[in-house]
């Protein structure tokens, strides 16, 4: 492994075994638009939202856009947040919820609307995130659903995130890595019924990387605030870096890794720890 | 560098229809019409979007309305039933912000939760958390729209009527309103918008393209606001209950409706009479009167009268109550009710006038004085001045 100097910020290339084998990864946080990075001092005193994310692509090379999720991908919006956006900054953007979580009837035509809207980002997309609720378990009902929704996704960079433990099973991977659709590792609380830690690989072109923070005790509270309270320790990120994320990145050709434990700008912290980490071991081994 | 504001706009489209559907599982993806049923020429007051989608408006004559959307379901106005309607719908915003502003049972609520982002997180997760705890908690569907101001907020929820979210980031206002309808700009008068479309100005975006001197050009000392209006500039505050002007407010409700010029006067006189009391029991002057006027067919008026220097004497206040009810009636049709308003209110100054003869003066108020005391004594109706209009 060695670390490639014309790469953004917060990227690493990891290079495998075999010299042709390579993983670009890339390190960022779920959203970018959070008063509270000003009050902690990732952002400068006064920032504004509108000047955020030109600030964030100053520390990072990828984004997860979360405002999808609460309405609708619209196209004219998203290219003008890309015109405004820094070049290098590639985003991944969340499946909005009256699809996955709040499934209305015409869900099928809201789909359609949204690849429209994310149609936008164009080559800068780098992944669909279908988040899927913690009670969407494995029913034949809900497999109908997924498939018939991935379906609709066809052709699109997607990535599946289950929440539900009923999913982790080797019928689903296998059908994932079928379809060419990337499993999202999740790093979570040690907690009965939630989707475990793992380091599978379905689709060899992406993996996919979201570390929830490990808050036992805020999990279950309605509040966010709460839930996302958590500071990864150079340890934990540590030991990640030396397990998962050999197993990962030598079975991928790329790689994207979002901190969405946001509270008190815990994220951008811990995603530039991670970050150092990752080129650490990538100058270790160069 | 300004500090980001954060205005949620929450909008119950038709909200009596949407209560009377919620008590009413049968009304549901019916058209239902609200309107007063006993009245010869009643006025629909609400209407479900299927009879809107059929041609029904509010204000439009029942008669007519049945007659274009037959199907309707009409039912009479229930206002206490919405009063506690909305009261219960402001208490599930309270618990996201103390600053909101609403109306008196329109469905309508502005939240400012600027600030509140460390308890409750990004302002976008409070708009879904609260819209999906006041419809599984009220069963009512209200739309949502979170935007810097006021103004584009309630654009946004003009937007997506009847039901649906919209999110206008910081930065985007010009950008969202320049290709939209004038029709969606708040605050712009019909004769504003005839006058533009003789200009052949029909978007938000051609109106922003006008300079301040252009605007000035057309509509005087109104082009100010039509220019910061159509840049969707708006730091007008949400105004909490207790923040509003403080205002004395007298109601009356007609046992038989009526549209008797002297019963109408004699009510609007005893009300006037009545806010009189109350403001020298207070120490206290008003600088303006307003009369609410609402019609048996549901449609209602308000007039004001106004004067320079603070009053609080029956004589002056029955003056403005009752110049009040000449601008207000203006129609033939029966009144049901109506509310007397002193407002612009002012602690009374204790220091004499110049240049009026203090004797009668001091005589008005002993007798004022005299008279507030046999009131409170022997009833409101006990004693009351000759020249002053007689309650039936």
């Amino acid at each position: 492994m060695r670390k490639d100097r014309t790469l953004g910020p917060a990227t690493a290339l990891i290079r495998g075994e075999q010299s042709e084998s390579s993983c670009l990864v890339m390190t960022g946080t779920s959203g970018y638009s959070y008063l509270e990075w000003v009050d902690s001092g990732f952002y400068p005193p006064g920032t504004r939202s509108a000047a955020m994310l030109s600030l964030y692509g100053r520390s990072f090379s990828v984004v997860e856009l979360n405002y999808t999720w609460y309405q609708m991908a619209r196209s004219d919006v998203l290219a003008r947040m890309l015109a405004a956006a820094p070049a290098h900054i590639v985003f991944a953007a969340k499946l909005t919820r009256t699809v996955t979580h709040e499934r209305e009837e015409d869900w099928r035509e809201q789909v359609q609307r949204y690849r429209q809207g994310i149609g936008a980002l164009g080559k800068r997309l780098a992944a669909i995130l279908v988040q899927l609720p913690p009670d969407f378990d494995r029913t034949v009902s809900n497999r109908h659903f997924l498939a018939e929704l991935l379906d609709y996704l066809q052709g699109m960079p997607v990535a599946v995130e289950f929440r539900h433990a009923s999913w982790a099973v080797d019928t689903v991977f296998a059908e994932l890595e079928r379809r060419q659709v990337t499993l999202v590792s999740v790093d979570e609380p040690d907690l009965p019924g939630l989707f475990p830690r793992l380091d599978v690989v379905t689709n060899p072109a992406l993996f996919y990387v979201r570390f929830h923070g490990r808050n036992e005790k805020g999990w279950k509270n309605g509040n966010m605030q709460k839930k996302f309270d958590y500071d990864y320790s150079e340890q934990e990120l540590h030991q990640w870096c030396e397990h998962e994320l050999g197993s990962l990145s030598s079975r991928s050709r790329r790689g994207i890794i979002f901190f969405n434990n946001h509270v008190r700008a815990q994220a951008p912290r811990n995603a530039l720890l991670l970050d150092s980490l990752i080129r650490k071991k990538v100058g270790r081994s160069g | 560098m300004n500090r980001n504001r954060f205005i949620l706009h929450l909008n119950v489209a038709d909200f009596a229809v949407a209560v009377e559907r919620v008590v009413d599982l049968t009304l549901r993806e019916k058209p239902v019409i609200v309107a007063p049923l006993q009245a010869a020429r009643a006025a629909v007051y609400d209407m479900s979007e299927e009879a809107y989608r059929d041609g029904v408006r509010k204000g439009m004559l029942l008669n007519r309305a049945t007659r274009m959307c037959r199907k309707a379901r009409v039912l009479p106005p229930r206002f206490e039933l919405y009063r506690k309607a909305m009261g219960s719908f402001v208490n599930e915003a309270r618990s996201y912000s103390p600053v909101l502003e609403y109306g008196a049972e329109d469905g309508h609520l502005y939240l400012d939760i600027t600030g509140t982002h460390r308890l409750f997180g990004t302002p976008p997760d409070v708009g879904w958390r609260l819209h999906r705890q006041i419809r599984s908690k009220l069963e009512i569907d209200p739309i949502w729209s979170l935007a810097g101001s006021k103004l584009v907020a309630k654009i946004g929820s003009r937007l997506v009527k009847p039901v649906g979210e919209y999110i206008v980031a910081d930065g985007e206002e010009q950008r969202f309103l320049a290709p939209l309808s004038l029709n969606l700009l708040p605050g712009l008068s019909s004769v504003e918008r005839q006058r533009l479309g003789q200009f052949n100005i029909v978007r938000i975006g051609e109106l922003a393209s006008l300079s301040r001197v252009q605007l000035h050009g057309v509509f005087g000392r109104r082009g100010e606001s039509l220019f910061a209006l159509s840049r969707g500039i708006d730091d007008s505050t949400v105004r909490p209950e207790e923040d509003r002007p403080p205002r004395l407010v007298r109601d009356h409700i007609f046992s038989n409706d009526c549209a008797d010029r002297s019963v109408l006067k004699g009510v609007v006189g005893a009300l006037a009479v009545q806010l009189g009391m109350e403001l020298r029991s207070t120490r206290m002057e008003a600088r303006r009167v307003g009369l609410r006027l609402n019609y048996t067919d549901g449609t209602s008026v308000s007039r004001q009268a106004s004067v320079r220097r603070g009053i609080a004497d029956d004589d002056s206040l029955l003056g403005l109550a009752l110049t009040a009810l000449e601008r207000g009636l203006t129609r033939r049709t029966r009144v049901r009710s109506c509310r007397l308003i002193g407002d612009r209110l002012h602690p009374r100054s204790p220091q004499l006038r110049l240049f009026t003869d203090p004797t009668t003066e001091q005589k008005k108020e002993h007798l004022l004085a005299a008279m507030d005391r046999i009131r409170q004594r022997f009833g409101r109706e006990a004693i009351r001045m000759g020249s002053h209009p007689v309650l039936h």
